[in-house]
């Protein structure tokens, strides 16, 4: 079977273009082909920018923002540390969950 | 507000992706999703990611195959990917949301991603009791807890209230007793 794709070059990192902050930009992620859909659902039917587009639809602008401005945040993001500093944790109880206040 | 925080992060990196050679990837953990949430299924999502919309021949080829990808197939399709791109971030929301038994083979696998990429920064969210398992695997890892602050509570629920599908069963003085009793319950767990 003929592959016409067989001489597309090996390129990484355009997720990029659809990962930001425009609502309704994660559901539109449009595939070459059908066969490239397939390969997406092959690789794992998890969808989490549809999750992440619900969960942040949920948010209440600045609920949680202090996070971004520690210092922690800035040097683990930073990324100039080696392995050691690659993971950073967050931690707690759910608080007030959405499902809470259902 | 489950999600909250790894949310806030995952739009904070996409923001920084747009100026900067960053591709970020991430998976929300989800009690309601166990089946699809398989190790296999987030390290495939998270895989899905980075390869964007230009899938690499050896996926196609591994595709075309015919046969389900196992964890070592995709471990080494994310070694190329990852090698191939100036930084990752890898987010993994609610990690207390994963089976117990599933946890030590995630934090195994991204483990292994680190030690063979330095580069790649990795941000966990869960409930504390999942703090153990992730210091076996990162020893050094940074642990910021984020009870919810008061403040934040307030407006949250205020924002909620004013969504109200029945805003004639409300009244001021109700509304101040909703926020006052579940503010008082947070500040008590």
């Amino acid at each position: 079977m003929a592959q016409t794709t067989s001489t597309h070059r090996v390129t990484f990192g355009d997720g990029n273009t659809h990962c930001g902050n425009i609502a309704n930009s994660f559901n539109t992620t449009v595939y070459n082909s059908d066969e490239d859909a397939k390969i997406m659902h092959w690789l794992s039917p998890l969808q989490p920018e549809n999750r992440h587009h619900s969960v942040r639809a949920d948010r209440f602008e600045g609920v949680g923002n202090w996070l971004l401005e520690t210092s922690e945040l800035w040097e683990w993001r930073g990324g100039e540390g080696g392995a050691d500093e690659a993971v950073l944790f967050c931690f707690g109880d759910p608080g007030v969950g959405k499902t809470h206040l259902r | 507000m489950a999600g909250n925080t790894s949310s806030l992060v995952i739009d904070s990196l996409c923001d920084q992706a747009r100026e900067e050679d960053i591709v970020v990837a991430w998976v929300y953990c989800d009690f309601n999703a166990l089946q699809e949430q398989t190790i296999i299924n987030i390290m495939g999502a998270i895989l899905k990611r980075l390869v964007g919309r230009k899938i690499p021949d050896d996926i196609r080829r591994a595709f075309q195959e015919g046969r389900r990808p196992l964890l070592p197939d995709l471990m080494r399709m994310l070694r190329i990917a990852i090698a191939s791109l100036p930084q990752v971030f890898i987010c993994i929301d609610a990690l207390d949301e994963c089976l117990p038994k599933d946890l030590p083979e995630l934090l195994g696998s991204l483990r292994d991603i680190i030690r063979e990429s330095p580069r790649t920064r990795i941000f966990l969210t869960g409930r504390p009791h999942v703090n153990e398992v992730v210091r076996r695997y990162f020893t050094a890892a940074v642990a910021i807890p984020t009870s919810p602050d008061p403040d934040d509570i307030r407006n949250y629920l205020e924002m909620r209230l004013d969504k109200d599908d029945e805003p004639e069963a409300m009244n001021d003085d109700l509304r101040a007793e909703i926020v006052t009793t579940i503010q008082e319950k947070m500040s008590n767990m």
